[in-house]
């Protein structure tokens, strides 16, 4: 019996994201937003679904008088991660 | 192509991962602003130095105070790269943390050479001898020198609270960098005495660096092998 596939994760712009959050500590919205080429409402709409998921932390604050946000991923999230690169391995196994 | 919600394969997924954690990776590239820094300012002063001791030329300043001045630009160099970055790698922290401990070792180096001359001149005026310079062919009066006599345990001191520190600093392990922080004091403390109570600091050194920090790894080791059984 497979895994079912997170659907929190199995979404392109949202598995961009945590892809990119696993790698680092922390990163701020901008660079996410330049490296998944996404939209600024786009991708708004995907971190909070992230956030609410419990997968990521995100933290807002005024950096020079300009609005600052700042994603980490979160232990959940690791394992949410984990588990589903697991599960996208059992996959690919039988497929071969 | 921006990035929307189309359904995926699990081939697409994996790509998709291993493209994302790789631009991650490539993400920052440090300026070596602060290595060209460092590098020049080093570089000119231990040149001067020789120069001047070559041709038997005084300067009206220490030219190490360079060194000194570097500081202010590299703090400038700092705060700009932090306020710049919009990402933090994971081996950033482990980075910044060895380059803060080698620079604690370096003003430890620069204490050691300032005062233990000093202390040794005062140390062997109590035993009641001094240094002096003779000259062998007698063609100048003898003088009486501060002498620089090799505290190698205080080195030795420094040496062994620079990894506790990193290691305590990087794991987060309050022993660790609890014993680096005493261990620092030794140092300063083996500065001012004679060698036997050098080897008295050094073991003190040993316990809080290592040996204390071991019993409680091993502690934890322990229980966690009982609780696995």
């Amino acid at each position: 019996m497979f895994k079912e596939l997170d659907p929190i994760l199995h979404s392109q712009l949202r598995l961009a994201v945590m892809s990119l959050l696993i790698a680092v500590k922390e990163a701020e919205f901008t660079f996410i937003r330049q490296k998944t080429n996404a939209t600024a409402g786009n991708l708004s709409v995907q971190v909070q679904k992230l956030k609410e998921a419990g997968y990521i932390d995100v933290k807002k604050e005024f950096k020079d008088n300009y609005p600052l946000t700042t994603c980490k991923i979160s232990p959940k999230g690791i394992e949410a991660f984990d588990e589903y690169v697991k599960a996208l391995q059992e996959y690919l196994q039988v497929g071969k | 192509m921006p990035l929307s919600e189309p359904k995926m394969s699990e081939q697409e997924s994996l790509k998709l991962i291993s493209e994302m954690i790789q631009k991650a990776k490539t993400s920052y590239h440090d300026k070596g602003i602060s290595s060209l820094l460092w590098g020049s300012v080093v570089f000119i002063a231990a040149m001067v130095t020789f120069t001047k001791e070559q041709l038997g030329l005084k300067l009206p300043f220490d030219i190490w105070f360079i060194v000194l001045f570097a500081i202010i630009p590299q703090v400038i160099i700092s705060v700009k790269e932090s306020k710049s970055r919009k990402v933090i790698n994971y081996d950033d922290r482990s980075v910044d943390i060895v380059w803060t401990v080698y620079g604690i070792t370096i003003f430890g180096l620069i204490a050691y050479q300032n005062i233990v001359p000093f202390v040794t001149k005062r140390l062997i005026a109590k035993e009641g001898w001094q240094m002096l310079k003779h000259m062998t062919d007698g063609s100048l009066p003898d003088v009486v020198i501060t002498p620089f006599t090799l505290s190698a345990t205080s080195i030795f001191i420094l040496v062994y609270t620079f990894p506790t520190l990193i290691t305590g600093l990087i794991k987060k392990f309050k022993p660790m960098i609890w014993g680096a922080v005493l261990s620092y004091g030794f140092f300063l403390a083996s500065l001012f005495t004679s060698f036997k109570y050098d080897m008295l600091l050094s073991a003190a050194t040993a316990l809080f660096c290592w040996f204390i920090p071991g019993v409680i790894l091993r502690r934890k080791f322990m229980k966690r092998k009982a609780a696995n059984v």
